[in-house]
Protein backbone atom coordinates (compact mmCIF):
# COMPACT_ATOMS: atom_id res chain seq x y z
CA UNK A 1 0.00 0.00 0.00
CA UNK A 2 1.90 2.95 -1.12
CA UNK A 3 0.81 6.43 -1.13
CA UNK A 4 -2.27 7.45 -3.64
CA UNK A 5 -1.56 10.61 -5.23
CA UNK A 6 -4.59 10.62 -6.59
CA UNK A 7 -6.40 10.10 -3.68
CA UNK A 8 -4.33 12.76 -2.06
CA UNK A 9 -5.29 15.42 -4.17
CA UNK A 10 -8.83 14.40 -3.97
CA UNK A 11 -9.03 15.15 -0.51
CA UNK A 12 -8.33 18.90 -0.97
CA UNK A 13 -11.32 20.96 -1.54
CA UNK A 14 -12.62 19.51 1.71
CA UNK A 15 -9.52 19.95 4.14
CA UNK A 16 -9.22 23.37 1.92
CA UNK A 17 -12.96 24.24 3.05
CA UNK A 18 -12.07 24.45 6.98
CA UNK A 19 -9.67 26.52 6.32
CA UNK A 20 -12.61 29.42 7.55
CA UNK A 21 -12.75 27.47 10.65
CA UNK A 22 -9.26 27.55 11.12
CA UNK A 23 -8.94 31.20 10.68
CA UNK A 24 -11.79 32.19 12.45
CA UNK A 25 -10.69 29.96 15.63
CA UNK A 26 -7.25 31.70 15.51
CA UNK A 27 -8.71 35.14 15.15
CA UNK A 28 -11.12 34.93 18.35
CA UNK A 29 -9.25 33.04 20.51
CA UNK A 30 -6.78 35.67 19.58
CA UNK A 31 -8.95 38.38 21.24
CA UNK A 32 -10.10 36.56 24.06
CA UNK A 33 -6.71 35.46 24.95
CA UNK A 34 -5.91 39.36 24.63
CA UNK A 35 -8.66 40.23 26.41
CA UNK A 36 -8.22 37.82 29.00
CA UNK A 37 -4.26 38.57 29.19
CA UNK A 38 -4.99 42.28 29.56
CA UNK A 39 -7.42 42.12 32.22
CA UNK A 40 -5.04 39.64 34.02
CA UNK A 41 -2.06 42.13 33.44
CA UNK A 42 -4.28 45.30 34.72
CA UNK A 43 -5.13 43.11 37.94
CA UNK A 44 -1.57 42.53 38.47
CA UNK A 45 -0.44 46.14 38.15
CA UNK A 46 -2.89 46.86 40.41
CA UNK A 47 -1.36 44.79 43.44
CA UNK A 48 -3.04 43.27 46.45
CA UNK A 49 -4.07 39.99 47.26
CA UNK A 50 -5.89 39.72 43.73
CA UNK A 51 -2.22 40.87 42.42
CA UNK A 52 -0.83 37.85 43.91
CA UNK A 53 -3.19 35.10 42.69
CA UNK A 54 -2.91 36.22 39.02
CA UNK A 55 0.44 36.25 38.99
CA UNK A 56 0.17 32.53 40.37
CA UNK A 57 -2.35 31.92 37.98
CA UNK A 58 -0.23 33.55 35.06
CA UNK A 59 2.60 31.30 36.23
CA UNK A 60 0.43 28.14 35.96
CA UNK A 61 -0.97 28.27 33.28
CA UNK A 62 2.53 29.15 31.44
CA UNK A 63 3.67 25.77 33.06
CA UNK A 64 0.75 23.58 31.54
CA UNK A 65 0.09 22.19 28.23
CA UNK A 66 -2.78 23.43 26.37
CA UNK A 67 -3.80 20.08 25.44
CA UNK A 68 -4.03 19.42 28.84
CA UNK A 69 -6.50 22.49 29.24
CA UNK A 70 -8.52 21.34 26.12
CA UNK A 71 -9.09 18.28 28.20
CA UNK A 72 -9.88 20.16 31.53
CA UNK A 73 -12.38 22.66 30.51
CA UNK A 74 -14.16 19.88 27.85
CA UNK A 75 -14.39 17.94 30.56
CA UNK A 76 -14.39 19.40 33.85
CA UNK A 77 -17.19 22.35 32.65
CA UNK A 78 -20.07 20.09 32.04
CA UNK A 79 -19.20 18.80 36.07
CA UNK A 80 -20.20 21.98 36.96
CA UNK A 81 -23.14 21.87 34.72
CA UNK A 82 -22.24 24.62 31.87
CA UNK A 83 -22.72 22.70 28.44
CA UNK A 84 -20.93 24.48 26.25
CA UNK A 85 -19.96 22.95 22.28
CA UNK A 86 -16.94 21.53 21.46
CA UNK A 87 -16.02 24.51 19.11
CA UNK A 88 -16.65 27.00 22.24
CA UNK A 89 -15.10 24.83 24.44
CA UNK A 90 -11.72 24.76 22.06
CA UNK A 91 -11.72 28.72 21.48
CA UNK A 92 -11.89 29.52 25.48
CA UNK A 93 -9.08 26.74 26.01
CA UNK A 94 -7.02 28.92 23.59
CA UNK A 95 -7.97 31.83 25.17
CA UNK A 96 -6.67 30.94 28.51
CA UNK A 97 -3.72 29.31 27.69
CA UNK A 98 -2.44 32.14 25.54
CA UNK A 99 -4.29 34.49 28.00
CA UNK A 100 -1.34 33.89 30.51
CA UNK A 101 1.72 34.80 27.21
CA UNK A 102 -0.41 38.05 25.95
CA UNK A 103 -0.17 39.01 29.87
CA UNK A 104 3.42 39.06 29.62
CA UNK A 105 3.36 41.17 26.16
CA UNK A 106 0.83 43.60 27.72
CA UNK A 107 3.35 44.45 30.68
CA UNK A 108 6.59 44.34 28.83
CA UNK A 109 4.70 46.84 26.28
CA UNK A 110 3.23 49.10 29.48
CA UNK A 111 6.90 49.00 30.84
CA UNK A 112 8.49 50.40 27.85
CA UNK A 113 6.29 53.71 28.54
CA UNK A 114 8.60 55.69 30.13
CA UNK A 115 7.51 56.87 33.79
CA UNK A 116 7.22 60.36 33.11
CA UNK A 117 4.36 60.01 30.87
CA UNK A 118 2.10 59.20 33.88
CA UNK A 119 3.72 61.81 36.00
CA UNK A 120 3.13 64.33 33.70
CA UNK A 121 -0.77 63.15 32.81
CA UNK A 122 -1.20 63.54 36.67
CA UNK A 123 0.57 66.86 36.70
CA UNK A 124 -2.02 68.48 34.12
CA UNK A 125 -4.36 66.89 36.18
CA UNK A 126 -5.57 64.21 34.12
CA UNK A 127 -7.79 61.29 36.26
CA UNK A 128 -6.40 57.53 36.35
CA UNK A 129 -8.86 56.54 33.56
CA UNK A 130 -7.93 59.24 30.92
CA UNK A 131 -4.77 58.18 31.81
CA UNK A 132 -4.95 54.69 30.77
CA UNK A 133 -7.06 55.99 28.03
CA UNK A 134 -5.37 58.74 26.46
CA UNK A 135 -1.67 58.24 27.22
CA UNK A 136 -1.06 54.37 28.02
CA UNK A 137 -3.37 52.83 25.97
CA UNK A 138 -2.21 54.50 22.40
CA UNK A 139 1.67 54.07 23.22
CA UNK A 140 0.95 50.48 24.65
CA UNK A 141 -0.94 49.12 21.56
CA UNK A 142 2.30 50.49 19.17
CA UNK A 143 4.35 48.23 21.48
CA UNK A 144 2.17 45.37 21.46
CA UNK A 145 1.35 45.17 18.10
CA UNK A 146 4.26 43.12 16.73
CA UNK A 147 4.59 40.93 19.29
CA UNK A 148 0.65 40.34 19.47
CA UNK A 149 1.22 39.41 15.41
CA UNK A 150 3.62 36.73 16.41
CA UNK A 151 1.28 35.34 19.25
CA UNK A 152 -1.73 35.35 16.27
CA UNK A 153 0.79 33.28 14.45
CA UNK A 154 0.95 30.69 17.42
CA UNK A 155 -2.58 30.85 18.35
CA UNK A 156 -2.82 29.65 14.34
CA UNK A 157 -0.58 26.62 14.62
CA UNK A 158 -2.77 25.61 18.03
CA UNK A 159 -5.96 25.26 16.20
CA UNK A 160 -5.36 21.99 15.12
CA UNK A 161 -5.38 21.03 18.77
CA UNK A 162 -9.04 21.53 18.36
CA UNK A 163 -9.33 18.46 16.52
CA UNK A 164 -9.10 16.09 19.87
CA UNK A 165 -12.26 17.62 20.60
CA UNK A 166 -13.89 17.06 17.19
CA UNK A 167 -14.00 20.46 15.82
CA UNK A 168 -14.11 20.24 12.45
CA UNK A 169 -10.94 22.63 11.67
CA UNK A 170 -8.46 21.00 9.07
CA UNK A 171 -6.71 18.77 10.86
CA UNK A 172 -10.55 17.38 12.25
CA UNK A 173 -11.38 17.10 8.54
CA UNK A 174 -8.75 15.05 7.58
CA UNK A 175 -9.11 13.05 10.33
CA UNK A 176 -12.92 12.32 9.21
CA UNK A 177 -11.53 11.02 5.57
CA UNK A 178 -9.24 9.26 7.30
CA UNK A 179 -11.69 7.31 9.89
CA UNK A 180 -14.20 6.83 6.43
CA UNK A 181 -11.81 5.52 3.81
CA UNK A 182 -9.47 4.04 6.23
CA UNK A 183 -6.21 5.77 4.78
CA UNK A 184 -4.54 8.08 7.25
CA UNK A 185 -1.54 9.36 5.40
CA UNK A 186 -2.73 11.00 2.67
CA UNK A 187 -5.45 13.27 4.33
CA UNK A 188 -3.11 14.11 7.06
CA UNK A 189 -0.42 14.80 4.73
CA UNK A 190 -2.39 17.31 2.91
CA UNK A 191 -3.55 18.91 5.91
CA UNK A 192 0.24 18.73 6.96
CA UNK A 193 0.96 21.02 3.59
CA UNK A 194 -1.70 23.09 2.92
CA UNK A 195 -1.23 24.26 7.42
CA UNK A 196 2.31 25.07 6.54
CA UNK A 197 1.33 27.10 3.49
CA UNK A 198 -1.52 29.17 5.09
CA UNK A 199 1.17 29.17 8.40
CA UNK A 200 4.23 30.70 6.44
CA UNK A 201 1.79 32.98 4.18
CA UNK A 202 -0.21 34.23 7.82
CA UNK A 203 3.38 35.00 9.43
CA UNK A 204 4.82 36.95 6.26
CA UNK A 205 1.49 39.28 6.54
CA UNK A 206 2.25 39.78 10.18
CA UNK A 207 5.67 40.35 9.49
CA UNK A 208 4.71 43.04 6.84
CA UNK A 209 2.61 44.75 9.01
CA UNK A 210 5.22 44.77 11.99
CA UNK A 211 7.97 46.54 9.24
CA UNK A 212 5.23 49.37 8.25
CA UNK A 213 4.60 49.85 11.81
CA UNK A 214 8.20 50.13 13.17
CA UNK A 215 9.03 52.38 9.77
CA UNK A 216 6.30 55.27 10.68
CA UNK A 217 7.20 55.18 14.27
CA UNK A 218 10.78 55.24 14.50
CA UNK A 219 12.32 58.42 15.80
CA UNK B 1 -10.39 6.29 44.29
CA UNK B 2 -8.92 9.04 46.06
CA UNK B 3 -7.23 11.65 45.01
CA UNK B 4 -4.07 10.25 45.92
CA UNK B 5 -4.45 6.74 43.67
CA UNK B 6 -5.24 9.25 40.81
CA UNK B 7 -1.69 11.56 41.53
CA UNK B 8 -0.05 7.60 41.67
CA UNK B 9 -1.59 6.87 38.01
CA UNK B 10 -0.68 9.95 36.56
CA UNK B 11 2.64 10.02 37.72
CA UNK B 12 3.10 6.27 36.76
CA UNK B 13 3.29 8.50 32.97
CA UNK B 14 6.01 10.52 33.94
CA UNK B 15 8.92 7.99 32.82
CA UNK B 16 7.38 8.49 29.64
CA UNK B 17 7.16 11.74 29.89
CA UNK B 18 10.68 12.48 30.61
CA UNK B 19 11.96 9.50 27.66
CA UNK B 20 10.47 11.48 25.11
CA UNK B 21 11.48 15.15 26.48
CA UNK B 22 14.62 13.43 26.75
CA UNK B 23 14.90 11.94 23.44
CA UNK B 24 14.09 15.12 21.90
CA UNK B 25 16.61 16.73 23.34
CA UNK B 26 19.14 14.56 20.99
CA UNK B 27 17.24 16.26 18.43
CA UNK B 28 16.88 19.14 19.57
CA UNK B 29 20.34 20.23 20.62
CA UNK B 30 22.26 19.67 17.49
CA UNK B 31 19.62 20.34 14.97
CA UNK B 32 19.35 24.28 16.95
CA UNK B 33 23.22 24.28 16.88
CA UNK B 34 24.10 22.99 13.08
CA UNK B 35 21.03 24.94 11.66
CA UNK B 36 21.46 28.10 13.95
CA UNK B 37 25.11 28.14 13.13
CA UNK B 38 24.29 27.37 9.57
CA UNK B 39 22.14 30.39 9.23
CA UNK B 40 24.36 32.61 10.25
CA UNK B 41 27.29 31.60 8.14
CA UNK B 42 25.53 30.00 5.17
CA UNK B 43 25.23 32.76 2.31
CA UNK B 44 23.11 31.85 -1.02
CA UNK B 45 21.62 28.69 -2.07
CA UNK B 46 22.93 27.00 0.78
CA UNK B 47 21.30 29.31 3.16
CA UNK B 48 17.38 29.25 1.52
CA UNK B 49 18.12 25.78 2.02
CA UNK B 50 18.76 25.65 5.56
CA UNK B 51 16.40 28.91 6.23
CA UNK B 52 13.70 26.31 4.31
CA UNK B 53 14.21 23.39 6.41
CA UNK B 54 14.06 25.89 9.51
CA UNK B 55 10.91 27.03 8.16
CA UNK B 56 9.49 23.74 7.80
CA UNK B 57 10.26 22.70 10.87
CA UNK B 58 9.06 25.67 12.97
CA UNK B 59 6.18 27.00 11.18
CA UNK B 60 4.18 24.15 11.27
CA UNK B 61 1.78 22.67 13.69
CA UNK B 62 3.25 20.37 15.95
CA UNK B 63 0.35 17.99 16.37
CA UNK B 64 -0.17 17.81 12.45
CA UNK B 65 3.71 17.51 12.14
CA UNK B 66 3.64 14.14 14.58
CA UNK B 67 0.50 12.46 13.17
CA UNK B 68 1.71 13.27 9.09
CA UNK B 69 5.45 11.42 10.54
CA UNK B 70 3.61 8.78 12.61
CA UNK B 71 0.64 7.50 9.66
CA UNK B 72 2.91 8.36 6.91
CA UNK B 73 6.15 7.32 7.49
CA UNK B 74 5.34 3.53 7.36
CA UNK B 75 3.35 3.79 4.14
CA UNK B 76 6.60 5.24 2.45
CA UNK B 77 7.96 1.83 3.84
CA UNK B 78 9.98 3.44 7.38
CA UNK B 79 8.83 2.15 10.40
CA UNK B 80 10.04 3.71 13.26
CA UNK B 81 8.42 2.99 16.84
CA UNK B 82 6.14 5.80 18.25
CA UNK B 83 8.67 7.17 21.18
CA UNK B 84 11.11 7.47 17.82
CA UNK B 85 8.72 9.62 16.01
CA UNK B 86 7.35 12.06 18.68
CA UNK B 87 10.85 12.56 19.97
CA UNK B 88 11.89 12.91 16.24
CA UNK B 89 9.02 15.46 15.44
CA UNK B 90 8.79 17.07 18.72
CA UNK B 91 12.51 17.99 19.21
CA UNK B 92 13.09 19.19 15.66
CA UNK B 93 10.34 21.14 16.12
CA UNK B 94 11.26 22.78 19.37
CA UNK B 95 15.26 22.44 17.80
CA UNK B 96 13.82 24.94 14.69
CA UNK B 97 12.51 27.63 17.10
CA UNK B 98 15.88 27.32 18.93
CA UNK B 99 17.95 27.65 15.67
CA UNK B 100 16.34 30.82 15.77
CA UNK B 101 17.55 31.82 19.05
CA UNK B 102 21.65 30.93 18.18
CA UNK B 103 21.54 32.73 15.18
CA UNK B 104 20.05 35.74 16.92
CA UNK B 105 22.13 35.52 19.65
CA UNK B 106 25.53 35.46 17.18
CA UNK B 107 24.28 38.04 15.17
CA UNK B 108 23.54 40.27 18.31
CA UNK B 109 27.57 40.00 19.04
CA UNK B 110 29.80 43.09 19.06
CA UNK B 111 31.57 42.65 15.00
CA UNK B 112 34.88 43.79 17.01
CA UNK B 113 34.78 40.21 18.98
CA UNK B 114 34.92 38.61 15.38
CA UNK B 115 38.11 40.80 14.26
CA UNK B 116 39.51 40.74 17.55
CA UNK B 117 39.79 36.69 16.70
CA UNK B 118 41.28 37.58 13.56
CA UNK B 119 43.44 40.09 15.04
CA UNK B 120 45.11 37.23 16.95
CA UNK B 121 45.33 34.72 14.13
CA UNK B 122 42.23 32.77 15.22
CA UNK B 123 40.60 30.89 11.90
CA UNK B 124 37.10 31.05 10.60
CA UNK B 125 36.29 28.35 12.88
CA UNK B 126 38.37 28.79 16.03
CA UNK B 127 36.26 31.88 16.18
CA UNK B 128 32.92 30.61 16.13
CA UNK B 129 33.69 27.85 18.55
CA UNK B 130 36.19 29.68 20.94
CA UNK B 131 34.71 33.49 20.87
CA UNK B 132 31.30 33.67 19.47
CA UNK B 133 29.41 30.27 20.26
CA UNK B 134 30.13 30.83 24.17
CA UNK B 135 28.83 34.36 24.24
CA UNK B 136 26.18 33.84 21.94
CA UNK B 137 24.62 30.28 24.31
CA UNK B 138 24.77 32.12 27.15
CA UNK B 139 23.31 35.48 26.22
CA UNK B 140 20.20 33.50 24.99
CA UNK B 141 20.41 30.61 27.88
CA UNK B 142 17.31 31.72 29.17
CA UNK B 143 15.47 31.80 25.90
CA UNK B 144 16.74 28.05 25.84
CA UNK B 145 15.35 27.23 29.37
CA UNK B 146 12.09 28.67 27.84
CA UNK B 147 12.20 26.32 24.76
CA UNK B 148 12.77 23.81 26.94
CA UNK B 149 9.36 23.92 29.02
CA UNK B 150 7.42 24.54 25.58
CA UNK B 151 8.94 21.27 24.82
CA UNK B 152 7.78 19.24 28.18
CA UNK B 153 4.65 20.42 27.52
CA UNK B 154 4.63 19.44 24.26
CA UNK B 155 5.15 16.02 25.18
CA UNK B 156 1.28 15.53 25.91
CA UNK B 157 0.83 14.74 22.59
CA UNK B 158 2.41 11.59 22.50
CA UNK B 159 -0.84 10.32 24.18
CA UNK B 160 -2.54 10.74 21.21
CA UNK B 161 0.16 8.37 19.50
CA UNK B 162 -0.97 5.29 21.93
CA UNK B 163 2.40 6.22 24.24
CA UNK B 164 1.35 6.05 28.35
CA UNK B 165 2.48 9.71 29.45
CA UNK B 166 1.00 11.56 31.89
CA UNK B 167 -2.13 12.69 29.96
CA UNK B 168 -2.49 9.32 28.82
CA UNK B 169 -2.79 7.74 32.01
CA UNK B 170 -5.19 10.74 33.01
CA UNK B 171 -7.55 9.66 30.24
CA UNK B 172 -7.37 6.32 31.16
CA UNK B 173 -7.84 7.03 34.79
CA UNK B 174 -11.16 9.29 33.65
CA UNK B 175 -12.03 5.77 31.92
CA UNK B 176 -12.83 4.08 35.04
CA UNK B 177 -13.64 6.87 37.18
CA UNK B 178 -16.03 9.52 36.79
CA UNK B 179 -14.05 12.53 38.46
CA UNK B 180 -12.99 15.17 36.17
CA UNK B 181 -12.06 17.74 38.43
CA UNK B 182 -9.95 15.57 40.17
CA UNK B 183 -7.94 13.82 37.10
CA UNK B 184 -7.83 17.06 35.27
CA UNK B 185 -7.26 19.18 37.74
CA UNK B 186 -3.97 16.25 39.32
CA UNK B 187 -2.77 16.56 35.84
CA UNK B 188 -2.69 20.36 34.75
CA UNK B 189 -0.70 19.89 38.53
CA UNK B 190 1.18 17.24 37.85
CA UNK B 191 2.82 19.23 34.67
CA UNK B 192 3.15 22.47 36.62
CA UNK B 193 5.42 20.37 39.37
CA UNK B 194 7.31 19.41 36.81
CA UNK B 195 7.94 22.51 34.75
CA UNK B 196 7.14 25.52 37.34
CA UNK B 197 10.96 25.15 39.16
CA UNK B 198 12.31 25.15 35.21
CA UNK B 199 10.97 28.50 35.15
CA UNK B 200 12.17 29.82 37.81
CA UNK B 201 15.93 28.66 36.95
CA UNK B 202 15.27 30.55 33.28
CA UNK B 203 14.40 33.67 35.76
CA UNK B 204 17.31 32.97 37.69
CA UNK B 205 19.78 32.67 34.71
CA UNK B 206 18.21 35.74 33.03
CA UNK B 207 18.22 37.84 36.25
CA UNK B 208 22.02 36.84 36.75
CA UNK B 209 23.11 37.46 33.32
CA UNK B 210 21.14 40.83 32.77
CA UNK B 211 22.96 42.00 36.37
CA UNK B 212 26.84 40.65 34.41
CA UNK B 213 25.63 43.17 31.81
CA UNK B 214 25.10 46.12 33.54
CA UNK B 215 28.37 45.41 35.18
CA UNK B 216 30.35 45.08 32.13
CA UNK B 217 28.51 48.75 30.73
CA UNK B 218 29.56 50.21 34.24
CA UNK B 219 33.60 49.19 33.47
Amino acid sequence: MGFDFAFAISTVPTILGAIGTTLLVALISCLGAAGIGFGFEMLRRSGGLSGYAVRFLIDFIRATPVLAWLYFLYFVLPFYGVRLGALTVGILGLSVYFSGYLAEVFKAGIDAIPKGQQEASRAVGLSRLDTIIFIIAPQMLRNIAAPLGNYFVSILKATPYLAVLAVPEMLGQAFDIASETYRYAEPLTVAGILFLILALAISQAVKRVETRLLGSTRR
Amino acid sequence: MSIFDIWLGILQGLDVTAKVTGYGLLFAVPFALIFGVAQYLAKGAVLFAVTAIIEFWRSSAVIILLFVFYYALPVVGLMLSAITVSAMVLGLNIGGYASQAVRAGLQSLDRGQKEAGQALGLSRSMILLLVELPQALVAMSPTFVNHFIQLVKATALVSLVTLTDMTFRAKEIAQIEYNPVGIYTSLLLAYFVVCYPIAILGRWLEARISSGRELARGL
